[in-house]
């Protein structure tokens, strides 16, 4: 935590926060994720992930065509 | 504070620095500035060289009626960059690691591929401004250029994360001269408010121009390197899970704070709409307006061209080294010296020294080289805008507490939909030029 406070009640009744810089900290414990294997295929992602591939393959289609239409291989 | 089985101590940590303070307030601002710095970095070096270009030309072609667009586009960047400010800080990764680890080597080589493409065909955009307004202000760009290169290649090798954050946040606040060139041009301010405020059409309509102007406003203020770069940023600097509503804030500062600024570079351009000026660059429009207003004028612009620039240069090469770093498993941190993250380093000193290699070659097809970033940038943001919502409704790693709620989804779903309808009306233009000619 970035503040701790201290309730210093032997000398005097008063909070002293402390702030600490987050690369002077002590590195956190984070969510593991190197173990847990690619992403459940619920449906949502399922149908995202096969847009995609549409909507990649329609667009570098339309790139080639236009590439090759400017490099006069096709014409119209 | 326990996640999906992982504890999360946050007392573990001893501080090593720690400041006492007294007061509370005193001690939220101070935790706010030590969070500060990757939101600001992420949005304000999206303000880059092409940033300048698109936004003065937008004000050079239609005054201050796109003002409305930004303000629209305001909570968009807040919200797309939030959703990595939020997946950097529970896994304490990289964005290229969780695309490989989530979606499988085929989704991970290709988004790392395309992120590493328009990065560096982005770079050479950006030299490409510095070569051109070093030229305007009387310097010779086969001395500057390269200097620009070293500087920036210099800048990281210092090993030091705080080191290089410093000095990107002060080169992101000489931005502020930006609402002195807004001021100097003297706007209708009323104008300029009810432009922003209401929608609305300029005076010839809706035109193919027009749109693709929107379109390439668009795609200037979201792009897919600041998903890369801020989830990466914010793993290096080790945020933690308490630090999460300061990165917040940072990041709303930050893209407020970039949404003025690119207000202020449309009012610049509107001085030359109101004049009838045309410009193909932005260093044209600064010799323009000095010849009008002053010489601080021209050389304020000219020196934020190269600001600019610079800001993007760093972010974008940082974005690449730490998405290539991560992938292959290298150490890739501006806190390690570079005997420590050789591979790190030297793909960002490879992207910044071609690129900057490139523009001085004379000749060099630096047309060819804008139009494919477009187009690639284009084709990339709605798959990296995907990708993104499907991670931040991972539950299996976000867990309740970080995963998008209901309400994120709505507005992040509205999100894609509207890059991907933008996307394919830029691919039916690119396919077939013709079709929107005369609208």
């Amino acid at each position: 935590m970035t503040m701790t406070r201290l309730d210093d009640n032997v000398q005097q009744e008063r909070t002293v926060f402390f702030v600490v810089h987050p690369l002077d900290a002590m590195p956190e414990e984070k969510v593991e994720t190197e173990h847990l294997g690619p992403m459940r295929m619920t449906r949502t992602v399922r149908i995202c992930l096969f847009a995609l591939r549409g909507y990649l393959s329609l667009m570098f289609g339309l790139l080639a065509f236009r590439v090759l239409q400017l490099a006069g291989v096709i014409h119209g | 504070m326990t996640t999906h089985g992982t504890q999360h101590n946050e007392l573990a940590a001893a501080p090593a620095k720690p400041i006492q303070v007294r007061n509370k307030a005193w001690a939220q601002v101070l935790t706010f500035l030590m969070v500060f710095g990757p939101g600001l970095i992420v949005m304000e070096a999206d303000n880059d060289a092409g940033a300048v270009s698109t936004y003065a030309q937008a004000g050079a072609q239609y005054g201050t009626h796109l003002l409305w667009l930004l303000l629209l586009l305001l909570p968009i960047c807040y919200f797309v960059q939030e959703m990595v400010v939020r997946l950097g800080i529970v896994t304490g990764q990289g964005h290229a690691t969780m695309i490989y680890r989530r979606f499988g080597k085929w989704w991970g080589r290709f988004s790392l591929a395309d992120l590493l493409l328009v990065n560096f065909l982005t770079l050479v955009t950006e030299f490409a401004a510095i070569a051109l307004a070093l030229g305007k202000l009387g310097v010779n760009p086969i001395f500057g250029v390269p200097v620009a290169a070293i500087a920036l290649t210099a800048l990281v090798l210092t090993g030091s994360y705080r080191r290089w954050e410093r000095i990107v946040v002060f080169l992101c606040l000489l931005d502020l001269a930006w609402f002195a060139i807004a001021f100097q041009v003297h706007p209708v301010v009323g104008d300029a408010v009810k432009h922003m405020l209401a929608p609305s059409l300029p005076g010839g309509g809706l035109t193919s121009s027009w749109l693709f102007l929107v379109i390439a406003i668009v795609g200037t203020t979201i792009a897919p390197w600041q998903l890369f770069f801020q989830q990466s940023c914010v793993a290096d600097k080790r945020l933690r899970f308490s630090d999460l509503k300061w990165a917040r804030l940072d990041t709303l500062v930050g893209a407020v704070f970039t949404i003025l600024v690119a207000g202020c570079m449309m009012l610049a351009g509107n001085a030359a709409y109101e004049r009838h000026w045309d410009f193909t660059d932005p260093a044209q429009m600064a010799v323009q307006l000095g010849g009008v207003f002053g010489p601080f004028i021209k050389n304020a612009i000219l020196l934020l061209m190269i600001n600019a620039a610079v800001l993007g240069t760093t972010t974008i090469s940082l974005s690449s080294a730490w998405a290539y770093g991560e992938v292959l498993g290298w150490p890739s941190s501006l806190q390690k010296p570079i005997k420590e993250a050789p591979g790190f380093y030297a793909v960002y000193a490879l992207c910044v020294l071609v690129a900057a290699g490139i523009v001085l070659i004379p000749g060099a097809p630096l047309q060819l080289i804008i139009l494919s970033v477009q187009v690639l940038a284009g084709i990339m943001l709605p798959s990296a805008i995907v990708f993104l919502q499907l991670l931040l409704n991972d539950r299996q790693v976000l867990g309740e507490n970080f995963a998008n709620k209901p309400w994120n989804n709505v507005v992040n779903w509205a999100i894609v939909v509207l890059l991907f309808v933008l996307s394919l009306l830029l691919a039916v233009q690119v396919a077939a030029p013709n079709l929107f000619a005369n609208t």
